[in-house]
């Protein structure tokens, strides 16, 4: 079997609130996967009913070719979106009571608790309580006490969240190295670039149902493309883009300039916008020709109201 | 199993790492000590009690004093005699022969020191010196108007000390008339004692009209049946209760409050741990590894381990000390009572209500705990459990008259309260009946206890029940 995870038809209800409908998705071994959506979109329900935290009012899970249990699980790390360790524990102590409780000895427990320590950086803290440390280690510390009994599948749920950008780096590294090595990792975010730089599938969830599931670069292809353009001053070039049935939205220029994004559909490619433009003599200072972000894709997939009602 | 024994273990560390858990472990045989000995010890640290006595008749006035200096060489009497019977038994009759034949108080507490000194030298250093409870003095003004300023405390007696009260016997058509004057409104134990003495002079003049020798009537007044008690049963012998037949219940009583004092302070811990783990947003990491039972039973278990090492320490400490006064078991009362506690009977009883309630008790506060985000949330739930709790011992006063009260028995049946008053009611003795029923019944509560609060602790650390949503349904509903 290829693939790590596997879920069918997973529903989650609170009382008369469907907070998961029909989720069907599926991860292949040794991929990075995404499940993407706007805070509130069911992310963190799907991954709490993935790990055994939540029991799924409805649909399967196989989990490592078998379903949720404790030796599947064993073989699984998690770092829950809400998350925190014991305060009065060390780094090390910390990172190997959770490596313990997923099977690994005491001695290579703490053996491992260094090594992935000092490589991250934190040897020098490693006997340091949780509880002096700044945030921003401690959530490393969370980290690396998720993947510290080497799991051949890692969930992370919001992993990118609380991290300032050279964090997060650090933290996209640590993910590509451990798909390096062989392990299956699915994250969840809501900050789209993340998973466009990272992933090779993506899950789109809204309002706790599928919007798509497949690629990034399938996804991409969904969204319309679009080119930007900047004018000149104060020159206006909605009256150009009208009449010829562009769609756009202005942004804030450099210099003072005017910037306009402007979606390319069929019929009105990118050749077409800059013949209009130059027939026109608009005081062209930028035309670009841009890939449309995961963000358009989401929205072309679910519409702006369906996107803007799951924010 | 290893999961459970992971979480035993953390929980256990976590909490003997803590300095309070060694603040608990010495502080509290001390704080203990000192609510046994505290009452004795202020009862002797407060000073006498001053007061005046004015009346219309002198001899009034003499009667009043004399009851007042016989209650002082009483209260004296029964403090040595308390002393002797528990560390100087060898010597305690022909001591308190002595006292009794000394005319003045002050006269025989040195006599019965003097025996004491003479024939057990070793019991003088903590032989008492007995205060007197009240003091009578000469009034400062001969008229209550003119005590008035003494006795509210605007004004101090000669000696710089304040009046507490005073006696003013006056006479109605011959009949004595007692007023008692004190700003202490709550306290007439002087008023009670003027009237004795007054009751017994009355009757004293009565007999003496109609012919009777006032010594005759002293002796008559004086007259007073001897009384013994007896246990019934077959096992006590036919022989007199003393205080070794009583001391049981005094142990049983101890032990219970002691019962609940731990459980209710560990089931305590329990909460405020799964609390924090709550707010340390630790519990979904756990949860991958560990089922909701498992580290129900792992958080029971850390925290028993805890309450076994408190044990072990004020066990070893509290055995050691009581089996060396057992030893004095024989000659005295202290050792008597001592010798109680280590009853087997009593410490199985105390060991089985022990883990009957804690674990009843634990896995309750534990479910609760589930469900609260905060310990102020927490408090809102506590309340009706703090009742239940305390409702034992609400029982404990009539447990000491009567151990087998219907209310007593009714209530021991109830399996939240049995390993509480089972203990209290064991020296009382108990049918196989109310054992073995009991019993039974404590067993399937704690098996229910924790059936439910595993359910209940479940729904809380998945954060898919708390103590809001509860009170939100409640609104709706």
């Amino acid at each position: 079997m290829n693939a790590a995870l596997e879920a069918e038809g997973l529903v989650k209800r609170y009382g008369v609130r469907t907070a998961v409908d029909d989720l069907s998705f599926s991860v292949p071994r040794g991929a990075i996967y995404g499940v993407l959506g706007p805070n509130g979109a069911g992310k963190s329900t799907t991954l709490r009913m993935l790990v055994g935290v939540l029991r799924p009012t409805a649909g399967k899970i196989a989990l490592l070719g078998g379903p949720v249990t404790r030796q599947t699980l064993q073989r699984v790390g998690y770092l829950p979106e809400e998350r925190g360790l014991y305060r009065g524990m060390s780094a090390r102590a910390a990172i190997a009571y959770l490596a313990r409780l997923k099977g690994v000895a005491s001695r290579q427990a703490f053996k491992r608790a260094d090594q992935l320590l000092s490589d991250h950086g934190l040897g020098q803290v490693r006997r340091k309580k949780i509880k002096t440390l700044s945030k921003g280690m401690a959530q490393k510390v969370q980290v690396l006490a998720a993947i510290a009994h080497e799991p051949d599948l890692i969930i992370f749920d919001e992993p990118f969240s609380g991290l300032d950008p050279v964090n997060q780096r650090v933290l996209e590294e640590t993910i590509r190295a451990q798909a390096a090595a062989g392990r299956t990792i699915l994250f969840s975010t809501h900050v789209m670039e993340h998973a466009e730089r990272l992933c090779d599938r993506i899950l789109l969830i809204a309002n706790g149902r599928k919007a798509f599931e497949g690629t990034v670069r399938d996804a991409l292809a969904l969204a319309p493309s679009l080119a930007v353009i900047e004018t000149d001053g104060a020159y206006d070039i909605a009256p150009v883009l009208a009449p010829r049935g562009f769609e756009w939205t202005e942004e804030q220029g450099e210099h003072g300039n005017r910037r306009w994004r402007v979606r390319l559909k069929n019929g009105h490619g990118a050749r077409q916008l800059l013949a209009a433009c130059v027939e026109a003599g608009a005081p062209l200072t930028l035309f670009e020709p841009a890939r449309a972000s995961l963000h358009e894709a989401f929205v072309a997939l679910v519409g702006e109201d369906g996107a803007r009602a799951a924010q | 199993m290893s999961a459970i024994f992971l979480v035993a273990r953390r929980d256990y560390l976590a909490y003997v790492g803590a300095w309070g858990f060694w603040l608990s472990l010495i502080l509290a045989p001390l704080l203990m000590a000192a609510l046994m000995f505290a009452p004795l010890l202020l009862a002797r640290a407060e000073p006498p009690r001053v007061l005046a006595v004015l009346a219309e008749r002198a001899e009034d006035a003499a009667t009043v004093t004399a009851a007042f200096r016989d209650l002082a060489r009483r209260d004296a009497r029964r403090e040595i005699a308390a002393y002797l019977d528990a560390a100087a038994p060898a010597v305690a009759a022909e001591a308190k022969q002595a006292f009794d034949a000394a005319t003045d108080r002050a006269a025989a507490i040195a006599a019965a020191r003097a025996v004491v000194a003479e024939r057990m030298p070793q019991a003088l250093r903590a032989f008492p010196a007995p205060s007197p409870r009240y003091i009578i003095v000469d009034p400062p003004a001969g008229a209550v108007e003119a005590l008035r300023p003494y006795l509210d405390g605007s004004q101090l007696l000669p000696d710089g000390g304040n009046l507490y009260g005073a006696l003013n016997i006056r006479r109605s058509a011959g009949e004595p008339l007692i007023e008692y004057w004190s700003v202490n409104l709550s306290h007439d134990e002087p008023s009670n004692i003027a009237r004795a003495a007054m009751r017994m002079a009355m009757q004293r003049e009565a007999l003496a009209a109609h012919g009777l020798d006032p010594a005759e009537a002293d002796r008559l007044n004086a007259l007073e049946p001897r009384v013994a008690q007896f246990d019934p049963r077959p096992a006590a012998g036919g022989e007199q209760v003393t205080v070794r037949d009583r001391a049981p219940f005094y142990a049983a009583i101890a032990l219970a409050f002691i019962l609940w004092s731990v459980v209710f302070s560990v089931a305590n811990m329990l909460l405020t741990g799964v609390i924090e783990e709550k707010s340390n947003k630790i519990l979904d990491t756990l949860l991958t590894s560990v089922t909701p039972l498992e580290m129900l039973i792992g958080k029971l278990l850390g925290v028993a381990a805890v309450s076994a090492t408190l044990f072990l320490f004020w066990g070893a400490l509290g055995g050691g000390l009581l089996s060396l006064a057992a030893e004095q078991a024989s000659v005295s009362i202290f050792g008597q009572v001592a010798a109680a506690f280590l009853e087997p009977r009593l410490l199985i009883t105390f060991g089985v209500g022990f883990v009957a309630g804690y674990l009843m008790y634990g896995a309750i506060f534990l479910a609760l705990g589930s469900l609260c985000e905060s310990i102020q949330e927490a408090q809102t739930l506590l309340g009706p459990v703090a009742l239940v709790l305390a409702m034992p011992m609400m029982l404990i006063t009539p447990a000491l008259d009567n151990p087998n009260a219907p209310i007593i028995e009714a209530a021991s049946w109830i399996p939240l309260f049995t390993p509480f008053l089972l203990l209290i009611r064991a020296p009382a003795g108990l049918s196989w009946f109310e054992i073995a029923g009991q019993g039974a019944l404590m067993l399937l509560a704690v098996a229910l206890v924790l059936f439910l609060a595993a359910r209940l602790f479940k729904a809380g650390v998945v954060n898919q029940l708390s103590v809001s949503t509860l009170f939100r349904r409640k609104a709706k509903g």
